[in-house]
């Protein structure tokens, strides 16, 4: 097996917040071999962006943790410093596309000086070569070079967007992150484009980190696919593996979601919200939106209270709960439930039990009740332990507990 | 700038900077250093209105009519006689100058200057005679030359004061008025009354000496002025064969020039045009000095942050609340700021303030655009992102800015001049309009029924037409930037 190009292993990227720490990235791991693409695939705010930013070290003032090991080339860079980091990480090593190529480029500068830019930037090179090498850049993502001497404003999408990919490659860097590079484009230009990205990576060599949330264009261009959920990797494997029978239960929803033309079935969407960053789930992350979760999967005692109580103002269920006054978490996984004064506490918890019996396929969230205990005078529930899933597999790795059982 | 606002404002500041250009030429810098001198503007009237007023009271005013020896246009014809008398000797000087006025009011002034050369023996005199076109010759009075030249005698021929020959004048008037039995010394004296030796309500010779010689003469408002050839005719005796004289005799008139005079009979055109240069300087200047280093230090801050950024904010706050035109008014009384100095000092107190804050907040909004993260990850460095990329998209909102920062300049330099606190060796438009403020120009008096309207006039339409000039060129670029204000 050869060695990886890019080896990102353990990042962590926290943001302080008046609310607390944001999790933006919180513990991911990838591997990129020469010439591979990964696909970072992921809803909105789900921590994309976040990845590539501090893989290239992009971070913003309100870092609070920004940790972990990102090789590349045999070199762990995140112990440069900043000046080295420069010199050998930024577009020499690794460039990006930005997200929303239209405002990637400095409205005040011609075409030709934005893309020698870096050059200049970099090595004290004359300026009419850096001009010469400019239009050779745009030559090869397809732009004649009287287009240099042009400002962005004068430009249609397509061409800025190809402007900015012949940015990212002057320097000639070996890993190219694609940040949503063709998000804000027609779908012909965006066909256009991922011809080009294609020709591109042979031409050049180049490994990508294509970051989207568009399944039709990772599947296009992937070699490996990397879903993200709430700052963490769920699922990494090769493009044709995941998108055919994908292993994590988020994988499946997302790729239920994506509308076809040829099926009667009406695309799926995954019930909630994504979870707050600033205070994460515990357990799987997923756990809350899941549609197969079960006991291990890491319900904690204020869940447990919030989903009851959506219970008991839903209509539908009101009637199926037992009558409770008062609940209250006594810590992560212990519950304690007072019911209302009707009949002895014996009884409250035998009626408990059987809707806890009765109703956990359809309300998930009750798998994870382990005992339910009497005591004077409120009902103890205890639950499962919260784990977070570990990522299980080689190749093609997914964080479910799912996967430990066998079944998928 | 195809807008009506950028062609009006650039046809007004191109005819400013075209004055500037030429006003050194037309009127060089000596002219502004006699500014302060008195004697160099001796030859014009005082509060001449402009000459081509005439045309609103359809009179023609009497200009300045100049008339000296030493072989200046208009000179006296010169006899100089020395002989010697059984050891005595003696110097006999004519000088004799007529001039034709044919004017339909009678001069304000008329001076005679006398330089003389003479010795030490008591006796030296001088005899000045008037001639008038009717015939009639009027014996002025006769005096002793008191200073030698190149000094100059004066003799005011028409002026009230008690001290110079004008008292001779005037007895010698009413002695003729008399004479010709115009009048009497009864009705004189009731016309004229004295009053401890001064007169309450001084006879204004001139017009006695070029009236109508009939009853009319008596009264200013009456009086018609004689026209034609009027001449002096001034005899000196002296008592040494060196002993010479020369004289000056200036008709003052009413008019003056294409902007009138002042107090001092100073050409207000200079200090108008000299204005122009003076006051487009300082304020571009000024202007330019004040907001680029606003922006630059408003880019700053917003760009570092951090500590940076909180002190050049608390400084601007601190800034914004110093009163500047107190503080150089102060600073004005204690040193007698000269206008570079005052320059200095307002860019001083400039250095941070509205702009620096304005600044900020479009950088904290252009450094969270793409193309900045961009030049960063690409690892440009933070004064190149701010010179490189940050500027530039400042710049267009700072020009502007500068257009309309301008007039705020050239109104703060023309309030510490009209205090009397701005630079005191130059003419600049504020320090006209404080001249005039304090010399009362605006009040109606019978001399001047509507006030010494041109000497406010023109300086304040100075300052006007260059601040609206600057104030239409900031407008003609803010629909540059704000195209939506062109659709209004």
């Amino acid at each position: 097996m050869p060695l990886p190009v890019l080896d990102v292993k353990n990042l962590v990227l926290w943001y302080r917040t008046r609310k607390g720490p944001v999790h933006a990235v919180d513990d991911i791991s990838f591997a990129l071999e020469a010439g591979q693409t990964i696909a970072l695939v992921g809803e909105s705010g789900s921590g994309k962006t976040s990845t590539a930013n501090s893989i290239l070290r992009l971070l913003p003032k309100n870092v609070l943790r920004y940790e972990g090991e990102v090789v590349f080339d045999g070199q762990d860079v995140m112990e440069f410093d900043n000046e080295e980091f420069r010199k050998v990480v930024r577009w020499r090593g690794i460039s990006m596309v930005f997200q929303g190529a239209m405002n990637a480029l400095n409205p005040t500068t011609r075409v030709g000086s934005q893309v020698a830019e870096p050059l200049i930037v970099h090595y004290d090179i004359d300026r009419r070569e850096a001009a010469d090498q400019a239009i050779e850049a745009l030559g090869k993502v397809g732009l004649s070079g009287d287009i240099a001497r042009r400002y962005p404003h004068e430009l249609s999408g397509g061409m800025k967007q190809r402007v900015v990919i012949a940015m990212s490659l002057i320097l000639k860097p070996k890993v190219v992150i694609l940040d949503e590079p063709t998000s804000a484009l027609d779908v012909m230009t965006q066909t256009n484009i991922i011809n080009l990205l294609k020709d591109l990576k042979n031409t050049e060599h180049l490994s990508y980190i294509f970051i989207t949330h568009d399944l039709g264009l990772a599947s296009e261009l992937a070699d490996l696919v990397g879903i993200v959920y709430a700052g963490q990797l769920v699922e990494v494997g090769p493009a044709e593996g995941v998108f055919v029978r994908p292993k994590h239960p988020y994988t499946g929803k997302l790729l239920a979601s994506v509308p076809r033309l040829r099926s009667e079935a009406a695309p799926d969407f995954i019930p909630g919200v994504p979870p707050d960053l600033t205070d994460p789930p515990p357990g799987c992350r997923f756990h809350l939106r899941c549609p197969v979760s079960f006991e291990k999967c890491g319900w904690s005692a204020p869940e447990f209270i919030e989903q009851v109580k959506l219970l008991q103002i839903s209509e539908e269920t009101k009637d199926k709960v037992p009558a409770i006054e008062a609940m209250k978490a006594k810590d992560t996984q212990t519950l304690l439930i007072k019911p209302v004064a009707n009949g002895t506490i014996a009884e409250f918890a035998q009626r408990l039990t059987s809707f806890i019996a009765q109703d956990q396929e359809t309300y998930r969230f009750l798998k994870s009740v382990e005992s339910v205990q009497s005591k004077a005078k409120v009902v103890e529930v205890k639950l499962h332990e919260a784990m977070p899933p570990p990522l299980i597999g080689a190749d093609w790795r997914a964080s479910c507990w799912l996967l430990e059982a066998g079944g998928s | 700038m195809r807008t009506k606002s950028g062609i009006a404002a650039g046809a007004m500041l191109g005819f400013l900077i075209l004055l500037a250009v030429f006003v050194p030429i037309l009127a060089p810098y000596n002219v502004v250093q006699a500014w302060n001198d008195p004697g160099a503007w001796t030859n014009n009237p005082k509060l001449a209105a402009p000459e081509w007023s005439e045309i609103f009271s359809g009179k023609h005013l009497p200009r300045t009519i100049l008339l000296a020896s030493n072989g200046e246009p208009g000179g006296f014809d010169k006899v100089r006689i020395s002989f010697n008398v059984s050891g005595q000797t003696y110097t006999i000087v004519v000088l004799r100058k007529s001039f034709s006025f044919q004017f339909d009011t009678f001069p304000s002034e008329i001076k005679l200057f006398m330089t003389a050369v003479f010795g030490n023996a008591t006796g030296t005199q001088i005899r000045v005679f008037w001639d008038r076109p009717d015939g009639q010759e009027i014996h002025l009075f006769d005096g002793n030359p008191s200073v030698r030249a190149p000094y100059e005698n004066t003799y005011s021929l028409t002026g009230p004061s008690f001290k110079d020959p004008s008292y001779a004048v005037y007895s010698s008037v009413r002695d003729w008025l008399i004479a010709k039995n115009v009048t009497n010394q009864t009705e004189w004296a009731s016309l004229y009354p004295t009053s401890g030796g001064i007169y309450q309500n001084p006879p204004q010779t001139q017009t006695m000496l070029m009236g109508r010689l009939n009853r009319t003469i008596l009264d200013p408002e009456t009086a018609e002025v004689l026209k034609g050839n009027y001449s002096f005719r001034i005899e000196f005796s002296g008592f040494t064969p060196t002993d010479d004289a020369n004289a000056r005799a200036v008709v003052y008139g009413t008019v003056f020039g294409l902007a009138g005079t002042d107090y001092e009979g100073r050409d207000l055109l200079v200090a108008l045009l000299w204005g122009a240069p003076v006051a487009l300087a300082f304020g571009v200047a000024g202007a330019l000095a004040s907001v680029l280093i606003q922006t630059i230090l408003g880019a700053i801050s917003g760009w570092y942050g951090g500590f940076i950024d909180e002190f050049v904010q608390r400084t601007a706050d601190f800034y914004l609340i110093i009163p500047t035109l107190p503080i150089l008014i102060l600073l004005g009384i204690l040193y007698h700021l000269g206008i570079l100095l005052i320059l200095f000092v307002l860019v001083v107190f400039g250095v941070v303030g509205a702009t620096t804050k304005v600044v900020r907040s479009i950088v904290l909004q252009v450094k969270e655009e793409q193309f900045i993260e961009a030049a960063r990850s690409y690892g440009a460095s933070r004064s190149r992102i701010l010179f490189r990329y940050i500027l530039p998209r400042v710049m267009p909102y700072t020009f502007a800015l500068i257009a309309l920062t301008v007039p705020a300049f050239i109104f703060l330099e023309a309030s510490l001049s009209f205090l009397g606190l701005g630079d005191p060796s130059l003419p600049t438009w504020g320090h006209i309009l404080g001249d005039a403020y304090t010399q009362g120009a605006l009040f109606a008096s019978r001399a001047y029924p509507t006030g010494l309207w041109w000497w406010v006039f023109f300086p304040a339409a100075g300052i006007i037409f260059t601040t609206v000039a600057f104030a239409l060129l900031g407008y003609a670029f803010d629909k540059v930037l704000n195209p939506r204000l062109r659709e209004q």
